[in-house]
């Protein structure tokens, strides 16, 4: 079922898409609210925010895999291996920012 | 010193809430249905219509609450939670991150979820429900979160 797999690949570069950005500071759209100012940047500080960078980042990789996968036709792999990789990434995300929570109160 | 959509900040916050409410029940059901498909039961013109509600609702949602969170994150998150509530802006960062991973995973099972056919393989219509019920499970963590960060300073009260 082609739109299963793309679904699939779609979460899982999203949720390498949404992880990787924050975690490793890679330059992204960042937003200061106070001046209203938008930069593309690494280093975000104050008020300044980059969720909106980082989910047009986690956007842009999700439906770039989805549409490939779309795409490209290519012989079909085993559904349970995809869906497995694409919720261990959902998974990891969630224990990632869990442990950030759990470690800051 | 104004913030984006500041004014208007009270109307949109009921609005995502509203939403929020409906993208929690959409999503639900739309679980729930990929389980009975998964199970063998006839539900995929449920699949098919909650489809829809769910990802309308969670992208709307999504929308709303990017238009709010200037004015959360200057006249909530700093001009309050930083000093009287750490713990609170640590929650808000959480559910921000739950939302965006519930909204790939809602888009994903709704858009494989339409596709679904009455004979699908098992292992195809349990991984529907998988990416359903996973979506739905943060889409409640999200809610709940929001609903109480919201309780302690809701955006728009000075």
């Amino acid at each position: 079922m082609r739109e299963l797999r793309a679904a699939l690949w779609g979460v899982s570069a999203f949720s390498l898409g949404y992880l990787l950005p924050g975690t490793l500071r890679l330059p992204t759209l960042a937003y200061d609210p106070v001046a209203r100012t938008v930069r593309f940047t690494a280093q975000v500080t104050g008020v300044a925010m980059r969720y909106y960078g980082d989910l047009l980042w986690a956007c842009a990789a999700g439906l770039c895999a989805a549409a490939a996968v779309w795409t490209f036709r290519r012989p079909p792999g085993p559904v349970a291996a995809l869906a497995g990789t694409a919720l261990a990434l959902v998974a990891l995300d969630l224990a990632f920012y869990l442990s950030r929570f759990l470690a800051s109160v | 010193m104004s913030v984006l959509f500041e004014g208007a900040a009270r109307p949109l916050l009921v609005a995502h809430a509203v939403l929020g409410f409906t993208a929690v029940f959409a999503t639900t059901h739309h679980a729930v249905s990929a389980l009975l498909a998964a199970l063998g039961r006839p539900a995929h013109g449920q699949l098919r219509r909650f489809g829809w509600m769910a990802s309308a609702s969670t992208v709307a949602q999504a929308l709303l609450g990017l238009a709010l969170y200037p004015a959360y994150r200057v006249r909530v998150r700093f001009a309050d939670l930083e000093s009287s509530a750490p713990a609170a802006v640590q929650l808000f960062d959480l559910k921000e991150h739950l939302s965006a991973l519930a909204l790939a995973l809602v888009l994903g099972a709704s858009f494989a979820g339409r596709a679904l056919q009455p004979d699908a393989l098992a292992a195809e219509s349990r991984t529907v429900a998988a990416l359903s019920g996973a979506g739905a499970a943060l889409v409640w963590a999200a809610a709940l979160i929001g609903l109480f960060v919201t309780a302690w300073h809701p955006v728009g009260r000075p």
